[in-house]
């Protein structure tokens, strides 16, 4: 897998159909992972410390074995599937878990991951659901908490020079996935929604150097792409937590270009950098908290102040139609999901609600509902 | 079973307070609705934000919406409202108080006027809406949904719950700033939607109070561990209402006083809620079954009593320090001494999760013989978290046996009378055998 310094977009598939390896390599050699759930939490700690951060997944369309007899059935089933794999074994080459408090789910899980699994390390960041003044001074305690909580585990305290150096490096990282995404606003994109799936799901797995390389190897090789041309519909999938590419890849599939996303691994993930010259501390707090657009942060305002950066990428990336994505189970973004359908059509812009069991997705139901779906943007662009 | 009106829904009770709430809850939303005739401000609430006191010194009068779904749900009129919440594009495994709310102020919107034959006369419109993060996501997500109705002013507002294993000495100063942070800005909106202005002496005294009627209530609570127990949770699922949607009322002092005498005269003189006690209960954590009441006095049957609760919990003791004048940080770190005490006694024994800490606790107190936990289908935050719990216990209690009773908070549908007495009674042959075992 080392060997994958190949990488360019061949590379990165095979670095995501065999997604853990590279960090279990790096475990093998000596480096410790830390396994961790959320965009909200602050990688950037971690690779300050020469620690690599791991986002842990669940597997779509993979059976359940043993959660069942430790989880409730009435869950997140992301968080039950990604549950699963660790009471498998599957994560035992991660050192610890940083679990934030962001949704229910992630809050109780804490305490159960911890009871079974065990960790080496393990800690839990508050993340306010407000952003009112004082909660951006709470969350930057608190993220000075998880700095200290991390030293005392490492046994070595975190330079601030070498911190400020690993935001640079996660803005690097950022500033690449944006280019990247620059790439899928031409008709036809230059790359696919799957394809893009198939990146930004490595980048949370491997440490963020190799993770750059990836990147510029993948753009430069698709900004040599020359695409046939196409007119199939240009979509925007707006959801949670999406980590298999076969979720998109069964939309494209149905004749159409996913070239825009609102994810929690995707866009929301990489969207906004820190800002390098203040104190990175308060740097963290303020875009971790400030810059994050996932229904677990309570922003005021009506549905065109809140969501009205769905209509920007919509014009920007212009969109044909949105799939807006829930997992089932999870409150936050059922709330959230009906408004979001409204401003959308507000926009005059064709909506699809697609609810999820995430282990066992209805892709056969899906598929019947997305063709529909086209044929309705078809027929509007006629 | 189907969803029908007028059936008995409701347990047997077996306190003279406990018999009278239904009464207390009529009064309630009769006087919410007299106020909004007299344009009093209104504001939607959540149970336990620690806020009330703020309200009441600001007379702002509070309508409790997770309550009006329960009673729905006790009344058996949930599903028109969830029915219409779904048919408005919500899930139906959304939080089933938030469909029940969300369903009654769509159709409200709807008409133009209340909701035809809602339950107690139906809540009014409120002038603000005030949510909080403790408990769950949807106490402080729901209000924003009712945007698509209404265009009430919202307060959201931070109140934190440390994890488990949190260094409770590292956080304190920081988390106890912030949420005080928080009900100043909670105060600055009330001032500015009001025009009034918070006296801060006049808080403080009610803040005294409250703590006084929560002092009696504890006291109450405390003498359930006698054996027999004066009461059981079919009794306390009803009592808790005073002490959440009335907290600062001087009735509901006067009616803490009055059950702490009734229970420690039943106490005194040896009366159980049953002639026969032979086992006792725990409800552990998960909302209990409102459409289905009735439901807990199967347990009667077998001499079964359910002598302690872990949901809808007596606030853990706290003594006002002299030297803190200020009402507002007081109720902050009042919270946070609450929010955290189960976390700082899990840790000092052994890293107990706080869930589970307060499950064992209550075992150990109220000398208790089996669990029973209810999976609500539709509310995660109380859910999540019950087979670790049971696992804990039974780390400590090896043989303790531990029920999960399955349906949900308001949606009966998700109810089967047959399973649910199969059930028990598999369980209460479990607890025989224990008991039987360990004379």
């Amino acid at each position: 897998m080392t060997e994958t310094a190949m990488w360019g977009m061949e590379g990165a598939r095979l670095l995501y159909e065999h997604r853990g390896e590279r960090a279990r390599e790096l475990a093998k050699q000596g480096r410790e992972v830390i396994g961790y759930f959320c965009a909200y939490t602050p990688v950037e700690f971690l690779t300050a410390l020469d620690l690599v951060p791991y986002r842990i997944h669940g597997g779509v369309g993979r059976p359940l074995e043993k959660v069942d007899e430790y989880l409730e059935t009435i869950v997140c089933p992301y968080v039950r599937s990604a549950f699963d794999m660790a009471l498998r074994g599957e994560y035992n080459f991660l050192s610890g878990v940083v679990i934030p408090h962001t949704c229910d789910a992630m809050h109780r899980l804490y305490d159960i991951w911890m009871y079974y699994i065990k960790p080496g390390y393990g800690h839990s960041i508050t993340v306010p659901h407000m952003t009112h003044k004082a909660s951006f001074e709470y969350f930057r305690n608190e993220l000075a908490t998880f700095r200290r909580s991390l030293e005392r585990y490492a046994g070595r305290p975190i330079d601030n020079g070498r911190l400020r150096e690993a935001i640079r490096e996660h803005n690097r990282c950022r500033r690449l996935v944006r280019e990247l995404y620059d790439l899928r606003k031409s008709q036809p994109p230059a790359l696919s929604g799957t394809e893009a799936m198939w990146v930004l799901l490595n980048g949370t797995t491997i440490p963020v150097g190799e993770y750059n390389d990836l990147l510029e190897s993948v753009i430069e090789e698709v900004r040599r792409r020359k695409p046939e041309p196409d007119d199939k519909p240009r979509l925007m999938f707006v959801g949670s937590e999406v980590d298999d590419a076969s979720v998109i890849h069964h939309i494209e599939d149905c004749e159409a270009n996913v070239v825009m996303d609102d994810l929690c691994t995707g866009s929301r993930h990489f969207w906004v950098d820190v800002d390098e010259t203040k104190e990175p501390v308060e740097a963290l707090a303020e875009r971790y908290l400030g810059g994050r657009t996932c229904p677990c942060t309570y922003r005021s305002g009506i549905a065109s102040e809140r969501f009205g950066y769905l209509g920007e990428y919509a014009r920007d990336w212009d969109i044909d139609g949105v799939l807006v994505y829930a997992i089932r189970f999870c409150d936050t973004y059922q709330l959230d999901a009906p408004e979001i359908q409204d401003y959308m059509q507000e926009l005059k812009l064709p909506v699809l609600y697609l609810e999820d069991d995430y282990v066992k997705p209805a892709l056969g139901q899906w598929r019947t509902r997305v063709e529909a779906f086209l044929e309705t943007i078809e027929a509007r662009k006629e | 079973m189907t969803q029908q009106t007028g059936e008995k829904t409701s347990s047997r009770k077996f306190t003279e307070s406990a018999g009278k709430i239904r009464t207390v809850v009529k009064r309630m939303y009769k006087q919410a609705q007299q106020a909004k005739e007299e344009n009093r401000p209104i504001a939607y609430c959540m149970v336990m934000c620690n806020y009330e006191e703020i309200l009441a010194a600001m007379d702002i009068v509070q309508v409790y919406t997770e309550n009006y779904a329960g009673l729905c749900a006790v009344k058996r009129q949930a599903a028109v409202y969830m029915d219409k919440a779904r048919a408005e594009g919500y899930s139906e495994l959304l939080c089933g108080y938030a469909q029940v709310g969300i369903g009654f102020d769509a159709m409200r919107y709807e008409l133009g006027e209340m909701p035809p034959d809602a339950p107690d006369g139906g809540m009014p419109e409120p002038d603000m809406l005030l949510g909080c993060s403790m408990g769950c996501d949807p106490r402080w997500k729901w209000y924003q949904a009712l945007g698509r109705y209404k265009n009430t002013p919202i307060y959201n507002m931070d109140l934190l719950m440390p994890q488990s294993d949190a260094n409770i000495d590292e956080i304190e100063e920081y988390s106890v700033r912030y949420m005080a942070e928080e009900l100043r800005g909670l105060i600055a909106f009330l001032e500015e939607q009001t025009g009034g202005k918070m006296d801060y002496d006049r808080l403080m005294a009610i803040v005294r109070q409250v703590e006084e009627t929560r002092w009696w209530w504890r006291e109450a609570y405390e003498l359930r561990k006698a054996i027999p127990c004066p009461m059981t949770t079919q009794d306390h699922f009803v009592l808790f209402v005073p002490h959440h949607m009335m907290l600062t009322d001087e009735f509901t002092l006067e009616f803490y006083k009055g059950l702490y005498d009734e229970l420690k005269e039943r106490v005194d003189n040896g009366i159980g809620a049953i002639d026969d006690e032979k086992y006792r209960l725990l409800w552990g954590v998960g909302i209990p079954p409102w459409h289905s009441m009735y439901i807990l006095d199967y347990f009667l049957n077998f001499g079964a009593v359910f002598a302690a609760e872990t949901a809808y919990m007596v606030p853990e003791p706290y003594d006002i320090p002299d030297r803190v004048d200020d009402p507002v940080e007081m109720i902050a770190r009042r919270m946070f001494v609450r929010n955290s005490s189960l976390q700082r006694r899990g840790r000092a024994a052994g890293n107990v999760p706080a869930l589970a800490m307060a499950h064992l606790e209550r075992i150990e107190d109220f000398s208790l013989d089996g669990v029973v936990m209810h999976v609500t289908r539709s509310c995660r935050a109380s859910t999540m978290g019950q087979i670790m719990v049971r696992n804990v216990i039974r780390d400590r209690y090896p043989n303790m046996p531990v029920m999960f009773l399955e349906s949900d908070i308001v949606d009966v549908d998700t109810f089967s009378d047959t399973e649910a007495k199969n059930r028990i009674d598999t369980f209460m042959e479990m607890v025989e055998a224990r008991k039987g075992s360990t004379k």
